[in-house]
């Protein structure tokens, strides 16, 4: 470069530094996909807002790193014999966000609140197993279950919210409390940190422990190339110290990088292809299996996602219900073909038909699933191969969930699930279950799961459900596909960093920035 | 009829033509936002919400009514500058907290590129002059340069900043600058300064921008008026300017438009936080009081500024004729 050049570059960088001095602070940033939806934890319906509330708030119990359950507003509990109630004893002189101090009545107005009817959100039913709740003196607090509850500490994971913040229990999405948020948590809203794309959060001084960053700014930048520049830079004042979820492509510029590391983390979440039972070829098992025959995973997965695990049923390896026993089907196109020549459909030039009905699907795509056109291709390619046709149809986010999960007009689609705690696919399969969009009926499947779901005994339901996962392996209401190997970019100038499942950020207090 | 009646007449007439297209560009962007598949409540709602919840907010966001009463009802209350609430962006808040201050910034930078498009026009026209052969290989580079899609100078502009920063800073041994890298996460006003080159850079507005200032100096230069002003041997600068000026200010109208339909995306890149960002984030999320809220004022910008053309021509021609009569 020329001297004159450097010359005109250096007076350039020096004069737009003067005019954004701001941005040279020590913070923790980091983009997220989507904008949270609320800052009220009964109302963070997307994960963006999970997060955020995770720094903000606290609940009773924790998992800690090796996936117990231990304190976190509570210093400790107890469990009925019978299993019928739980007793807390919370922390003492923990503060809200305001100075006011914790007690139990936060935790009787906040079960209240999520069990008042006016309180309209998307996971109230978490809550219905409480019968009632009642504080013993200021820091003591029992919660009674309208049944046994088995592993009770696990369904108390829910934010604690503060019930001077509130008028009464019914609480409105449109609460400025949702911008405004009050908390016990390790971090607190910046005095004017709310705004339309980002949320500054600095470090609260009362805290129980001591972070040990002192600010945390997010930002919703929806470009994913962007993100990705951002931390490849991640040297610059600006950049960002942390990508959540690198997509696969974008690993390899990373392997080797001197400035960014790749975190592992694990993620409670499966792809699967649903099928619409409603469909009559579809409904016919063998057309199912013939499916799951002529797709090669293994090749979608590499060629289009990355790395993962081929799964046999609706669990991931790593869940105590996953069924090691039933192995993956892998590629036969051979018996593919046999199975639909077996149960009547022969091929008619390039689609195999049986009677009027042919094996001409509709395969609808949701334009935000990562790799959905690349993966579509290879299945139309793959299916082929055994005289299955499907179209596809891409659509956007909000048209998707109207048409597959609300009207069900659909025949094929992909898709993932994410759970939180609990892994619970009694909704997905039961006949009468809430999530059940691909009207999927199987009596023995019903009455496994009504059995599992009024069992006791935590060993026998976990028998229970690997015993259904053979069941599903064979019956394929949806072709299960993968778990993924989900890897997060972290700046090396993060250190004691451990993410959370799910929550993501739970042990944030003890991540440290170096300079 | 008096020239000030005649005036008022015509501004009278322009007024209500405009405020039958702002109620009718709001019909139609209130029936397209509430007819597309999927809404606001299908974009907060999991699967598996039960149905009663799913009822209890559709009523709550004013859902169960249908496109016609629903937007009867909207227009009356907006009649009255109430946009209503958003409903999924920024829920409890009215629409105008969340569009007035995203508006604002949108404004100043489509304004402002489209000014600085605008002056670097005219300097451009006045420095090259009339066409000539031996322009043809600046002005094909400039044509070539300035005519990518916004998007693409965007993303361009970011990558080329970011590796030449990076660069430079390895090379010259100089500290970082603030603002690196772009996008950048701060409150400072450089990446409107990006954002604003980019504006100006790309879809082809400065060189159109150009032609027509261009074309219409050289026209009012080679008019018999100044060859008028000019044989009676008196300065021509203030007839040239003074004909100039309704052109110009044309120039700068009719491109606002292609200008506000850029920034969205120069926001989108840039990560900026004005009306553009705002209006496609509310669209993803179905949140339509905020989307024919600011449907409503990208609107009425162009038609106030559309409208201030119209008046600034007749005062000018009023003038014109005073003087000549």
């Amino acid at each position: 470069m020329s001297k004159r050049l450097l010359r005109v570059l250096s007076a350039f960088l020096l004069l737009t530094s003067l005019a954004s001095s701001a941005a040279a602070q020590q913070v923790f940033r980091y983009p997220e996909d989507t904008r949270p939806s609320s800052l009220l934890p009964f109302f963070a319906e997307d994960m963006s807002a999970v997060r955020m509330c995770e720094l903000i708030f606290d609940s009773l119990v924790v998992q800690n790193k090796r996936g117990d359950f231990e304190g976190g507003l509570a210093k400790s509990w107890t469990v009925d014999a019978d299993q019928g109630g739980i007793k807390f004893v919370l922390r003492e002189g923990v503060k809200w966000h305001d100075g006011e101090a914790f007690t139990a009545e936060d935790v009787v107005f906040t079960i209240q609140a999520a069990q008042d009817p006016k309180t309209l959100f998307n996971s109230k039913s978490k809550f219905n197993f409480i019968r009632e709740v009642s504080a013993q003196g200021q820091y003591g607090v029992y919660v009674a279950f309208d049944r046994p509850v088995p592993e009770a500490e696990k369904r108390f994971l829910f934010k604690i919210l503060p019930k001077h913040g509130f008028p009464d229990t019914a609480i409105s999405r449109k609460d400025k409390f949702a911008r405004e948020p009050l908390g016990t948590g390790p971090y607190k809203v910046k005095k004017g940190g709310y705004s339309l794309r980002s949320i500054a959060l600095e470090v609260n001084g009362d805290y129980w422990s001591t972070p040990k960053v002192s600010e945390v700014l997010m930002q919703h930048t929806p470009d994913k190339s962007a993100q990705i520049n951002l931390l490849q830079y991640s040297g610059g004042k600006a950049g960002v110290q942390a990508v959540i979820f690198l997509p696969p492509k974008n690993i390899p510029l990373f392997e080797n990088s001197d400035s960014v590391v790749l975190e592992p983390y694990h993620t409670v979440s499966w792809w699967y292809m649903a099928y619409n039972h409603e469909n009559k070829a579809l409904a016919d098992k063998a057309v199912r299996q013939a499916m799951a025959l002529a797709i090669d995973r293994q090749e979608l997965l590499e060629a289009h996602l990355g790395r993962g695990d081929i799964l046999s049923g609706p669990f991931t390896e790593s869940s105590p219900f996953y069924n090691f026993q039933v192995e993956p089907t892998g590629l036969e196109l051979e018996r593919a073909n046999q199975l639909l020549d077996g149960a009547g459909w022969a091929r008619k030039g390039d689609t195999r038909a049986k009677g009027k009905v042919k094996l001409d699907f509709e395969f609808v795509m949701d334009k935000e699933l990562a790799s959905n056109q690349a993966l579509f291709l290879g299945i139309q390619a793959q299916l082929k191969k055994v005289g299955i046709t499907v179209r596809p149809n891409y659509v956007d986010h909000a048209k998707y969930r109207d048409q597959v999960f609300t009207r069900r007009k659909f025949d094929l689609t992909l898709n993932i699930w994410s759970f939180e705690e609990v892994e619970d696919v009694y909704p997905l399969f039961h006949s009468k279950g809430v999530m059940n969009f691909i009207g999927y009926n199987n009596a023995d499947v019903d009455t496994m799961l009504d059995t599992a779901k009024a069992t006791k005994d935590y060993k026998k339901y976990k028998e229970q459900m690997k015993q259904l996962h053979a069941v599903l392996a064979q019956d394929l209401p949806y072709f299960f596909l993968w778990s993924l190997d989900i890897y997060s970019g972290i700046s090396k100038k993060m250190k004691g960093v451990y993410i959370q499942p799910y929550y993501y950020f739970s042990s944030f207090p003890e991540w440290e920035l170096s300079p | 009829m008096s020239g000030a009646a005649s005036f008022l007449a015509l501004a009278g007439r322009r007024i209500a033509a405009s405020l039958l297209l702002l109620v009718g560009a709001s019909f139609l962007i209130y029936f397209t936002i509430r007819s597309a598949p999927g809404d606001a409540v299908d974009a907060i709602t999991p699967m598996g919400t039960p149905p009663e919840i799913k009822e209890k907010l559709a009523a709550e966001f004013g859902l169960d009514q249908g496109v016609l009463g629903g937007y009867g009802v909207w227009l009356s209350r907006s009649a009255t500058g109430d946009f209503g609430e958003s409903l999924v962006f920024a829920p409890g808040q009215t629409v105008m907290e969340v569009a007035g201050p995203a508006f604002e910034k949108t404004l100043l930078l489509s304004g402002g590129a489209l000014f600085a498009t605008v002056v670097l026009s005219i300097l451009l026209a006045l420095l090259l002059g009339e066409p000539s052969a031996r322009q043809q290989g600046l002005t094909g580079a400039l044509y070539f340069i300035t005519s990518a899609p916004g998007f693409v100078s965007a993303v361009v502009f970011s990558a080329a900043v970011n590796a030449g920063v990076q660069r430079f800073v390895e090379q010259a041994g100089h500290e970082t600058p603030a603002w690196y890298p772009i996008p950048i996460y701060s409150d400072s006003i450089v990446p409107y300064f990006f954002a604003g080159f980019v504006l100006v850079m790309g879809d082809g507005l400065l060189m159109d921008t150009f032609n027509a200032v261009r074309a219409e100096i050289l026209g009012v230069r080679g008019a018999q008026f100044i060859s008028a002003v000019r044989a009676r041997g008196a300065s021509v600068t203030p007839h040239l300017w003074l004909n100039l000026a309704i052109p110009i200010f044309s120039a700068f109208v009719s491109r606002l438009p292609v200008v506000l339909g850029g920034v969205v995306i120069v926001e989108y890149v840039f990560t900026l936080d004005g009306a553009g960002y705002l209006l496609l984030e509310a669209s993803k999320q179905r949140d339509f009081p905020v989307v024919v809220g600011l449907s409503v004022l990208f609107t009425l910008a162009v038609i106030v500024v559309g409208l201030l053309s119209d008046v600034a021509r007749s005062v000018i021609d009023q003038r014109e004729v005073a003087r000549d009569g």
